[in-house]
């Protein structure tokens, strides 16, 4: 995923400013800044659910921003996890399978359960599920068409100790399988403990990025908790 | 099944055909006319006037046309940005043209089944209060549901998508949704008791539909062109009215609050 020169404004408040990073593929870059310095309007752009007012995004080499094509090749968990809380998991997953047009459907439902170790939820109704229960729930949603490319914003909000553990090695084996994830977060450790590479936007813009150790090295700090805070804390000085 | 408007009905559909307590008011609210009608009836001033008591049900079957997919269409637009499930579903590879009129068949599913258990009821009411009356009237009836009703329901599942689009909350929506329901009521009883003369007004969607039921009750039904082209007419103004749900869901305050 290739973003380039992306601003977006809604109405006098311009929420992204001239935005430009690569993910790469087999890798987790972690999207990393405080609340409301554009992580997710950025991830709605690059999913095609909002339209940015200038710049270029590229997933898989294609450029046709927010087209279905694009879309395709995405897999995505924005903002919340938005279930059918009448209908099972199942039903959930298969329906978001369905309007990817999945041949093999059922089948894919199926796996994908299994490989999210839901198979004893999965015909049980949503809205008696935990917070937990319903991340792999929309997890599985985000990923039953076998998306090359993933976006996940903020996805452990709300979850226990045991359930992020198994959300973390979820997302390695997904890396590991050659897949590009895009995190966001503004949790240092999960970003530290998750990310190959990060990118620290403060502000709308891409104040520094690259990997843990090297945005510590360049801004002379010893934890990346120092290191973010002297980048916000330099970009809105120079606001 | 790969079409994605009919994916999204269906599921529409399979979703609120387990909210029992919605149908269930839904039903309530369907059925209301012929119940308030089915009481009046036993007051001795209009007991033995079938037209009278036709062309007050006429009134709550315009109303049920309304009502009918009003639930459904709070939740699966304005409910849907609520519950923040708006967004997955425009992350899938569906056009907002698809996504609209998916959601649009599902209203107007519920909401043709709405006039359907309405003219069950109408129809029980006269079986029991006017034996003979509704089987006298069959043949204009019959149009005025075919041509009148069932057009109106699909046009009013339509505006009732385009106004809860625009809401955040199926709260709102509850709110202009009230509003959208109180025109047809309105309309309705204004010409039960108003004679309005001139034949334009039998192509007017909502007016057409109440008049052509009063017109053949009277004794003097409108010719059957009235009916043909206000079926067309109000098919014809669905048009719109699902356009303006397409450019309001693809606005960005859809997905940025």
């Amino acid at each position: 995923m290739e973003v380039q020169e992306l601003r977006k404004r809604f109405g006098a408040v311009t929420a992204v400013d001239g935005l430009s990073f690569a993910a790469a593929d087999g890798q987790i870059t972690g999207l990393l800044g405080e609340n409301g310095a554009g992580k997710t309007t950025t991830l709605a752009m690059i999913g095609g659910v909002l339209k940015p007012d200038t710049g270029s995004i590229r997933i898989d080499g294609t450029d046709e921003q927010g087209s279905l094509n694009q879309r395709r090749r995405l897999g995505a968990l924005l903002d919340h996890t938005g279930l059918y809380t009448r209908l099972t998991a199942r039903e959930n997953i298969r329906y978001f399978g369905a309007l990817h047009g999945l041949r093999d459907l059922d089948e894919r439902v199926s796996r994908t359960l299994t490989l999210l170790g839901m198979d004893a939820l999965a015909d049980r109704r949503t809205g008696g599920f935990s917070q937990g229960e319903r991340m792999k729930v929309a997890l599985a949603r985000a990923v039953v068409h076998g998306p090359s490319n993933l976006m996940l914003d903020e996805p452990t909000n709300g979850l226990d100790i045991s359930s992020v553990r198994a959300l973390r090695e979820w997302l390695k084996d997904m890396r590991d399988r050659g897949i590009c994830i895009l995190f966001s977060s503004h949790v240092l450790e999960e970003v530290r403990a998750l990310c190959d590479r990060i990118v620290v936007l403060s502000k709308g813009r891409v104040v520094a990025h690259g990997t843990a150790d090297a945005i510590c090295r360049d801004t002379g700090c010893e934890s990346l908790e120092d290191a973010f805070v002297r980048l916000t804390a330099r970009e809105a000085l120079t606001q | 099944m790969t079409d994605p408007s009919l994916i999204i009905a269906r599921k529409e559909i399979v979703d609120h055909l387990r909210d029992g307590r919605s149908l269930m008011a839904g039903a309530l609210y369907t059925l209301m006319g012929p119940l308030i009608t089915m009481v009046v009836s036993f007051s001795g001033q209009v007991g033995g006037k079938p037209a009278f008591l036709l062309s007050l049900m006429s009134v709550f079957a315009l109303v049920s046309t309304f009502t009918g997919g009003m639930a459904v269409a709070m939740d699966i637009t304005a409910g849907e940005r609520e519950r923040r499930s708006l967004v997955p579903l425009l992350l899938t590879p569906i056009t907002t043209r698809q996504l609209v009129l998916g959601k649009w068949l599902a209203i107007c599913a519920f909401a043709l089944g709405a006039v359907a258990v309405n003219i069950a009821g109408v129809a029980a009411v006269m079986a029991l209060r006017a034996p003979g009356s509704f089987a006298a009237n069959g043949v204009p009836l019959a149009s005025w549901v075919l041509l009148g009703l069932a057009p109106l329901a699909c046009f009013a599942a339509a505006l009732l998508l385009l106004a809860s689009a625009a809401c955040r909350t199926t709260k709102e929506a509850t709110n202009w949704l009230t509003f959208v329901v109180f025109v047809p009521m309105l309309v309705g009883m204004f010409l039960v008791f108003y004679r309005v003369s001139g034949n334009g007004w039998l192509t007017l969607p909502v007016v057409g539909q109440q008049l052509i039921v009063l017109r053949a009750l009277g004794g003097a039904p409108a010719p059957l062109i009235y009916g043909v082209s206000l079926a067309l007419v109000t098919a014809a103004a669905t048009v719109p009215a699902l356009a303006g749900a397409a450019t309001v869901l693809n606005r960005d305050q859809v997905v940025a609050g």
